[in-house]
């Protein structure tokens, strides 16, 4: 089992990078030295019972030498709004460094980072870590629009080919990430692995294009999640299971639905109604966030 | 220098160095917790609740907040008893803590059958006692929840005692109208410990999809919400059996856990506040070690039940 701590982070900066998102710089050596890129921390962002559970906050940036944690996180609900909340100084309480990360091949040479709006911030450690092993590293950032979009620079003075794309078309491309990637797949440029966090249309779409063309995906999850370390299993995802490398411990192998939940009956008779392909439940805390595209069961 | 005040305390012959447990469902197979606490300075550790056959539970959303809690639908996955038995348990048996298993069935004869299993190797794994979960639904009767009715609890108490002789912690649902029927009705069967509350049954309504929060609709409510009916039911069944009590819902410090310890309970149980806090359970030890020595109590023993009308 990795290394991981329940310590006291100083925020050293915080900002406002663009409206409803926030850069916080701890510091947290610790943490620092343990974390990979793809992993999160699961931080108490109220004091007392509202709300109650931590919120997990992807690791952004990751400085060994100084011993610094960056998170990049957008006020969703009530936990991120306390936590834009924070001032300098203040200390959070952190679980971490949680989950696996982005599983970056030695043999790889070419690297695609698909980010879309605050999914970004689990990408930009991915890209340092790519391209200090060496790797060429481009990088597709999705935004609503201009006013919105996260990273740029940050990736570009990395040293990696930066686009974007707005769903307004306010800056740069307009219209859909995934088409942009396609299009690049087309004039030559493939990717020897994919890397992406964001909406899970996106991801969906992400997943079928690295399919398509036979390259390994990453894709980074999200979901309500309790204690961060695989006790309460609270934060589940589909995923594909493998009858033949079907181990005692993977638990129970079941069969996916392929319509929609009902709004009225019963969520697990529809599905066995509806069976199609074998999947198991597993916890993205702990068995991911980052799960291999291929893997993934998107049905919602 | 004075003396240590005694924390050990025995609940229906499972001897604990402290009263401090873990629930059932918050705290894995326990080894989930080892990077951050000493498995052996909990009182008990109680495991998440298994069946005979591994559970693939429900869908997600499983788990969302509420003000002052967690609405939860796991929906019960879990390992299956023989993976419990064969991979969770040797790990545990490094520990001197009492391990409880939490069982589940749905029908009679799942919950007799996994009694008389984990029976079998209750000395070979280190099994300290079962705790019955007689908050499922009863899938021979129509879906009616065990735990709900006095004879139906009595029924699966009474045919799980029959078959094993380990300490029986009945785990009372506090969804009912009467619990201290159903506490009388287990008391009867055969019970040596009662175990309350299980989660109260909730929902909460998304307004901008108008879709339930939670895929299975419903969950079960826990945490700081649920602390004062939890306490309530904990003194009315005090007051009405004769076997000790482990307390339970929404303890998140040592003041909480001392709340249930005067009203009534011999042990507590430390659930919600596991997923919080990993260090919950060894701070409340701490803390009621230090109230204690403040109040000058030689023993915790003498403070269960000291509530004051």
């Amino acid at each position: 089992m990795n290394l991981i701590l329940n310590i006291k982070a100083k925020i050293l900066l915080k900002e406002e990078v663009v409206p409803n998102i926030f850069l916080i710089k701890l510091l947290a050596p610790l943490i620092a030295q343990e974390a990979i890129p793809g992993q999160f921390m699961h931080i108490k962002c109220s004091q007392d019972y509202y709300p109650l559970l931590r919120r997990p906050i992807s690791i952004h940036r990751i400085d060994k030498e100084k011993g610094e944690i960056f998170i990049l996180f957008q006020v969703v609900g009530e936990g991120t709004k306390l936590l834009s909340q924070k001032a300098i100084g203040d200390e959070l309480d952190i679980l971490g460094p949680l989950g696996n990360g982005f599983n970056i091949y030695p043999q790889s040479q070419k690297i695609m980072i698909v980010g879309g709006g605050i999914g970004v911030a689990s990408l930009l450690a991915l890209a340092e870590e790519s391209i200090r092993q060496g790797k060429e590293v481009r990088v597709l950032i999705g935004a609503l629009k201009r006013e919105l979009v996260l990273g740029e620079e940050s990736f570009r003075s990395l040293g990696a080919k930066v686009d974007i794309v707005t769903d307004d078309g306010s800056y740069k491309h307009k219209g859909l990430i995934t088409n942009l990637l396609e299009e690049y797949i087309q004039e030559g440029w493939l990717p020897d692995q994919i890397f992406t966090c964001g909406p899970k249309p996106m991801l969906r779409k992400i997943a079928e294009i690295a399919s398509k063309v036979n390259i390994d995906g990453q894709v980074s999850l999200e979901e309500h999640m309790g204690c961060g370390i695989g006790a309460c299993l609270g934060c589940v995802c589909k995923i594909k299971t493998n009858l033949s490398a079907c181990l005692p411990e993977r638990g129970p192998v079941c069969r996916a639905d392929t319509g929609r939940r009902s709004q009225s009956g019963n969520a697990q008779a529809e599905e066995k109604n509806n069976s199609k392909e074998e999947y198991d439940y597993k916890r993205v805390c702990v068995d991911g966030p980052v799960f291999k595209a291929s893997e993934v069961i998107w049905d919602d | 220098m004075t003396k240590q005040p005694r924390l050990e305390v025995e609940v229906g012959g499972i001897r604990m160095k402290n009263p401090v447990m873990t629930a059932s469902g918050t705290f894995g197979y326990g080894e989930e917790f080892s990077p951050f606490i000493d498995l052996d300075k909990l009182g008990a550790i109680v495991l998440k609740g298994i069946t005979l056959k591994p559970k693939r539970g429900n869908p997600p959303p499983r788990i969302i907040e509420t003000p002052s809690g967690i609405l939860n639908a796991i929906g019960l996955q879990n390992v299956g008893v023989e993976v419990l038995i064969n991979k969770k348990l040797p790990y545990l048996q490094k520990f001197t803590t009492p391990v409880i298993i939490n069982i589940s069935g749905d029908t009679l004869e799942e919950y007799v059958e996994l009694a008389r299993k984990l029976d079998n190797i209750s000395q070979e794994r280190g099994i300290a006692g079962l705790e019955i979960n007689i908050s499922c639904p009863n899938v021979q009767k129509g879906g009616i929840i065990w735990g709900t009715e006095a004879q139906l609890t009595y029924k699966v108490v009474n045919n799980i005692r029959k078959v094993t002789t380990l300490p029986l912690i009945v785990k009372l649902s506090p969804n009912v109208t009467d619990i201290k029927v159903i506490a009388v009705a287990a008391e009867e069967a055969g019970a040596d410990v009662l175990s309350l509350i299980n989660t109260l049954v909730g929902m909460a309504v998304d307004i901008s999809l108008r879709r339930p929060k939670l895929a299975n609709i419903s969950g079960g409510l826990s945490g700081p919400a649920v602390k004062p009916v939890a306490l309530w039911m904990v003194w009315q069944v005090f007051q009405t059996v004769n076997i000790p009590i482990i307390g339970m819902g929404g303890i998140m410090k040592a003041e909480d856990a001392l709340e249930f310890i005067i009203a009534g309970a011999r042990a507590v149980s430390i659930g919600t506040a596991n997923l919080v806090n990993p260090k919950a359970a060894i701070e409340i030890i701490k803390g009621i070690e230090e109230y204690l020595v403040e109040n000058k109590i030689k023993d915790i023993n003498e403070l269960v039940g000291s509530l004051k009308i």
